[in-house]
């Protein structure tokens, strides 16, 4: 397996830096013997972010079939769903077994298991190897980087930024805490440690609303990776302006499919020209029916070499590929026309006084369905007003059945567990 | 919510599309503009104030033609 670079450094907080050799010593110190963990797949509880950490570069350090968890996510439905899995719960420190007996399961020296849950809310645990969720071997001659970690301990973009920090030189990490994820970006910012960010557009248009647009400015940032969520243009246009000399990109991943499409040429979508070139790509993808399929090394291993049905649903336009949402769940019905809430919610934020938009669909008589939007907007106004504003907006570039009919002005962006909205 | 309500819920969705106000209850919905999607969105709106979900008749709605089969349509469906 590859090496763990282990001068990189990591930033906790206000604290001084530690290198990722410092943190396996402790790991080492704090998990103990690793032949106590040999025959068991296990995944480590940890109380915060620097325990994660250690417990990171013990598994990866002994190949053990290991996993990380923060002590908040469990409860008793969790536990049931390590159970099932074969996964014996350990609270890092004590050795203490957490939870029931869990079924009888293969032990995978290497394997990885990574939380994720999904679309649906039930935590799913996902099969990866240290080689899976390293994907940036293939990137040569990355620049010297800071980079600032939103994620939430466990999930799929987490382990990928840890192993981005653990396996390329120069990259060290800036772990947020994500109790209190604006504070601790303040912090990193307000050190000036930061020059590289992996998020969504959801955590940009908080951190856009909630903090200082000086002190956002001054970091020297270098390279900007969005995803998780439809990266719309505004948001590409936003942070370009805000930091003309950053590399921006959008990535799109999943944690069955693994990173399969990196965008960097400033606009939303990804270039057609992409489904075609399934030869020469180690990732191929293709659209059937209007859905996404990919086919990448960095799948997990239980769907290695076949295609993958994202479940997500495309749309071409002049040569370019843009996502439309999520298979099932997109499409609303008014009177037999068909709204798509992504192009509804991107032409809402193209509005200046728009920094987040969603937009529903609420059951209507005579016609089915109407759309609904609930807006963010940049600075307070009347809701009368407001709305009158944004129907014009809409009018006469969105089809009159697209435009919303009810409008909700919640003061803060929601984002969930996984940065997005 | 009174029948008045209900003409001052429809006025304010043709107000906010542009359009003019109802000017009497014989007008004819659709000479007026009044459409189908504006009737939804008066329909969330009473369902919004009145703080319940409403059951809508199919074969009533069928029969709209007029403002004043709109009002008395929302009437009885407020009734219900």
């Amino acid at each position: 397996m590859a090496s763990i670079l282990l001068r990189n450094r990591l930033f906790f907080g206000a604290d001084a830096p530690c290198t990722w050799a410092d943190l396996l010593e402790q790991g080492q110190a704090w998990a103990g013997d690793p032949t106590g963990y040999a025959d068991r797949r296990v995944v480590f509880v940890v109380p915060d972010m620097r325990h994660a950490c250690m417990a990171v570069a013990y598994g990866m350090a002994h190949s053990l079939d290991w996993g990380v968890i923060e002590a908040a996510r469990l409860s008793e439905a969790v536990e049931e769903r390590f159970a099932e899995n074969g996964v014996h719960l350990i609270e890092a420190g004590s050795g203490a077994v957490l939870g029931r007996t869990p079924l009888p399961a293969q032990v995978q020296p290497g394997r990885v298991t990574v939380l994720t849950s999904g679309t649906t809310g039930l935590l799913k645990l996902i099969a990866h190897t240290h080689a899976s969720l390293n994907t940036f071997d293939r990137v040569t001659d990355l620049p010297a980087n800071s980079w600032f970690l939103p994620y939430q301990i466990g999930s799929y973009a987490w382990y990928q930024m840890v192993a981005l920090g653990m396996f390329v030189a120069d990259q060290d990490l800036i772990p947020g805490d994500f109790s209190d994820l604006a504070e601790s970006f303040k912090t990193a910012l307000s050190r000036g440690l930061v020059t590289a960010i992996s998020s969504t557009p959801t955590f940009w248009r908080h951190a856009l609303m909630s903090l200082d647009e000086a002190l956002l400015a001054s970091a020297d940032m270098r390279s900007i990776s969005m995803g998780g969520e439809i990266v719309d243009q505004p948001i590409l246009d936003r942070l370009a302006g805000l930091y003309p000399s950053a590399r921006i990109k959008h990535i799109y991943a999943s944690s069955e499919a693994g990173a399969a499409i990196v965008v960097s040429d400033g606009k939303a979508g990804f270039d057609a020209a992409l489904l075609a070139d399934t030869d020469s790509r180690t990732i191929a993808i293709k659209v059937e029916d209007d859905r996404l399929y990919i086919r990448s090394p960095y799948g997990n291993t239980g769907d290695q070499g076949g295609w993958i049905d994202t479940g997500d649903l495309v749309e071409t336009r002049a040569g370019r590929v843009y996502f439309c949402g999520r298979a099932g769940n997109t499409m609303i019905n008014v009177g037999g026309q068909k709204a798509f809430p992504p192009d509804i919610e991107g032409h809402l934020m193209a509005h200046p006084e728009v920094v987040w938009a969603q937009v529903t669909a609420r059951r209507a008589p005579m016609v089915g369905n109407l759309p609904v939007a609930s807006v963010v907007l940049r600075t307070p106004m009347d809701e009368a007003d407001a709305e009158q504003m944004l129907i014009t907006h809409c009018e006469g570039t969105l089809a009159e059945y697209a435009v919303p009919r009810l409008w909700d002005f919640p003061k803060q962006i929601p984002m969930r567990a996984s940065l997005k909205s | 919510m009174i029948r008045s309500d209900i003409l001052d819920l429809m006025n304010m969705v043709m107000k906010k599309r542009g359009r003019e106000p109802l000017a009497d209850e014989g007008q004819s919905t659709r000479e007026a503009g009044f459409r189908s999607l504006d009737f939804s969105e008066v329909a969330l709106r009473i369902e919004s104030k009145v703080g319940r979900e409403l059951s809508f008749e199919a074969a009533s709605m069928r029969q709209i033609e007029t403002v004043k089969d709109v009002l008395d349509f929302f009437e009885e469906a407020i009734k219900g």
